[in-house]
């Protein structure tokens, strides 16, 4: 194919769409890394029960789409709250304090994985949902035509990202957060209530997957099978950005987006799916914490 | 002789007797294996309504006074759990007949087991070619071959649309066979090259990139060859990357399935493709057809995974009828024998597909391909209460693409 700048604009724009929500997934995992010391298998499904809660709050109970995605951020930030209270949290207790001890919490995340996925295959079936939401025509920018909903996810996007900063950084319920993803025990003894903090990490991570799946519905369907790509792409840009790293995953999610559709438009189309995992090992043997990687801890 | 030992072998020879007579009882079953992909709400219907006609064929006396004891297994359309499914039925379940499978790729590796225990196989929907080239003969295919969709597709692109095809191929077994023999045909029936071609994973949920690129090479048509959902997205991007409806959707068989429809609602419509079965179909057979899976399954409009899976149950029935079986566990060959050439003798069945099924005795595609009659589609509406209208019916020679 002649090179065309206008299809150019387009492939950064189709992966910049993409790539913000592979950043929110990743910005969910690498909070609960930092926060929990966890690496939360399970996300995948977080995402995809969120998408299916945007679908059913949209679609079925006719809450317009901004509405609805909220509703499924509070609505699975509670479930995650619950997963992280009644599941978790006691192999973490029993683990020693909240680092990871052993193999427990990976083989429970995954656990979870299958579980939330067969809970969802019981309520919703296999089949894939289409998820409509009018947002009235398409904009047309020069020869590239561009559905609204792929802005709408951009703004979303950004708008998410700047709330978690300016909460992270602007209240005390942010600096407990950080406190306690800096050091727990120091965070204890300076009296913050640790639990409820873990408590909120796992819940505003929980809350950004539901925000990503709502957001993808609108351009992708949704099914119950949604969540394990979505999980593999966002450890990716996760990893690239530099695990536990926030700014990290988000820059990793765009990276990985606009890589991915670049190699598929440039350098072959077919199995896009590889240039994610090309750019996670390049970015590896270059720099193996990741672009904006903190130290890398050993975990206990 | 002590009066508990008198107990012991009375209740012996009670215990040999029942199991004599249960094992009597289990030889003059028919034991018919099923495996198939039920993880969609279709899959489930389809599997359900060929369990239930097995069922009626009993509760009407049978075969021949020979209840069918059929096994249902999900075989979810990955191989390894078709191949496990297609073993368990053979050798456990030491089954006289297997039906299956749904997908193509599961029902390649389960050509070869049956091969090998020579058990008779009749498959309801798979449609890749290689199936029948592996010259087994013990596999007889119900549905249309590949071969003949291709054919039947690329003539009507190449009178009616134009030359310039793009094609999305998804890496499933069947869908690469469509796309593989599409090209082909294109190619040697009008000497077409594909102008893109872009492979992709089976559940592919990102199609922009191709779409733009297919946007600017400026097409005829977009063949789509994919499973039913992801058919169904690429249809939608398709139309969000502004190329317009006068480029013609081309879907590969799997289009005719009804998550197609529902998940890409307007973008559906205008999609052709080759199948088997028309629900718009007007013989008063279809009619009643479309009627019953309604009313008993709650389906809008069958497609043609429902209507093979019911001719295919036919055929069966034809066969063993025809076939003389001992149905003694020592007999378990003959009768599988007895059943392959059973199946080999029916000629003409005139059924729901869209065309008669013919099988014969040489293990070669020409005798194992059954339906070597394609009926091309058309969506006029998309969306759950979707609306197809039937553009042509065509007749391939038996030999056709070999």
């Amino acid at each position: 194919m002649d090179f065309d700048f206008s299809s150019l604009l387009a492939f950064i724009m189709f992966g910049l769409t993409i790539g913000v929500v592979y950043g929110i997934v990743a910005l969910g995992i690498s909070l609960i890394y930092s926060g929990l010391d966890i690496v939360h298998f399970a996300h995948g499904e977080v995402y995809m029960f969120g998408a299916f809660f945007g679908l059913v709050f949209s679609s079925q109970m006719g809450l317009p789409y901004p509405l609805a995605l909220l509703a499924a951020m509070i609505s699975i930030g509670l479930l995650g709250i619950v997963i992280e209270r009644v599941f978790y949290r006691r192999l973490t207790r029993s683990g020693g304090g909240y680092t990871v001890a052993g193999m427990g919490m990976i083989i429970c995340g995954f656990g979870m994985s299958v579980v939330l996925q067969n809970i969802a295959f019981l309520i919703w079936g296999a089949d894939a949902e289409p998820f409509p939401v009018d947002l009235g025509p398409a904009l047309e920018v020069g020869d590239i035509t561009l559905p609204r909903s792929y802005g709408l996810t951009a703004i979303i996007a950004v708008v998410l990202m700047a709330a978690l900063h300016l909460f992270l950084k602007k209240t005390r319920t942010g600096l407990a957060v950080r406190a306690v993803a800096a050091n727990k025990d120091i965070a204890f003894l300076m009296g913050i209530n640790v639990p409820l903090m873990i408590s909120v990490i796992f819940g505003l991570a929980c809350a950004l997957a539901a925000a990503a799946g709502t957001l993808i519905g609108p351009m992708q369907s949704v099914q119950v099978e949604m969540g394990y790509l979505m999980l593999m792409k966002a450890f990716a840009a996760a990893v690239v950005g530099g695990f536990g790293s926030l700014p990290g995953a988000i820059i990793g999610g765009l990276l990985v987006g606009i890589f991915e559709n670049l190699g598929a438009a440039y350098i072959s189309p077919n199995h896009k799916d590889i240039y994610a995992f090309l750019l996670l090992i390049l970015v590896l043997m270059i720099r193996p914490s990741g672009l904006f990687g903190v130290e890398v801890r050993v975990k206990a | 002789m002590k009066p508990h030992a008198r107990r012991l072998i009375a209740g012996g020879i009670v215990a040999g007797v029942l199991g004599a007579l249960a094992s009597t009882a289990l030889a003059a079953d028919i034991r018919v294996g099923i495996t198939m992909r039920m993880i969609s709400e279709n899959g489930q219907k389809y599997g359900q309504m060929v369990m239930d006609e097995i069922g009626m064929i009993n509760e009407a006396g049978g075969i021949n006074g020979n209840m069918i004891q059929a096994t249902l297994l999900n075989d979810e359309c990955k191989s390894d759990k078709g191949v496990a499914n297609a073993n368990k039925l053979i050798f456990q379940e030491k089954v006289h007949l297997l039906i299956g499978s749904t997908c193509s790729s599961v029902t390649l590796p389960i050509v070869d087991v049956t091969a090998k225990a020579e058990v008779p196989q009749i498959i309801p929907h798979s449609t890749n070619e290689k199936i029948t080239k592996k010259g087994s003969a013990w596999v007889f295919r119900v549905p249309v071959s590949g071969r003949y969709y291709a054919g039947v597709n690329a003539k009507y692109v190449g009178e009616n649309i134009g030359k310039r095809i793009a094609y999305i191929c998804a890496a499933d077994a069947a869908s690469q066979n469509d796309c593989e023999a599409m090209q082909a045909q294109m190619n040697s029936q009008h000497g077409a090259e594909a102008v893109y071609v872009a492979q992709v994973q089976e559940k592919e949920v990102d199609f922009r990139t191709h779409m733009q690129k297919i946007k600017s090479a400026g097409v005829d048509g977009i063949m789509i060859a994919a499973l039913a959902e992801t058919m169904a997205r690429a249809l939608v991007q398709s139309y969000e990357a502004g190329i317009g409806e006068e480029v013609r959707r081309i879907g590969s068989s799997s289009a005719s399935n009804s998550p197609v429809p529902a998940i890409a609602g307007d973008a559906a419509k205008g999609v052709f493709f080759a199948a088997a079965y028309a629900a718009a179909d007007t013989r008063p057979i279809a009619r009643l057809f479309n009627e019953m899976v309604r009313s008993r399954y709650g389906i809008h409009a069958p497609d043609h995974d429902f209507s093979q899976a019911y001719d295919l149950v036919r055929i069966v029935e034809i066969a063993l009828n025809r076939a003389s079986l001992s149905l003694e566990d020592g007999d378990l060959a003959a009768d599988r024998t007895a059943i392959r050439d059973a199946i080999a003798s029916v000629k003409g069945y005139r059924g729901l597909g869209s065309g008669e099924i013919s099988f014969c005795a040489d293990p070669t595609p020409q005798c194992r391909d059954g339906n070597r009659t394609a009926v091309l589609i058309a969506y006029s509406k998309g969306g759950e209460d979707y609306v197809t209208e039937v553009l042509a019916r065509v007749t391939m020679p038996e030999d056709f693409g070999l």
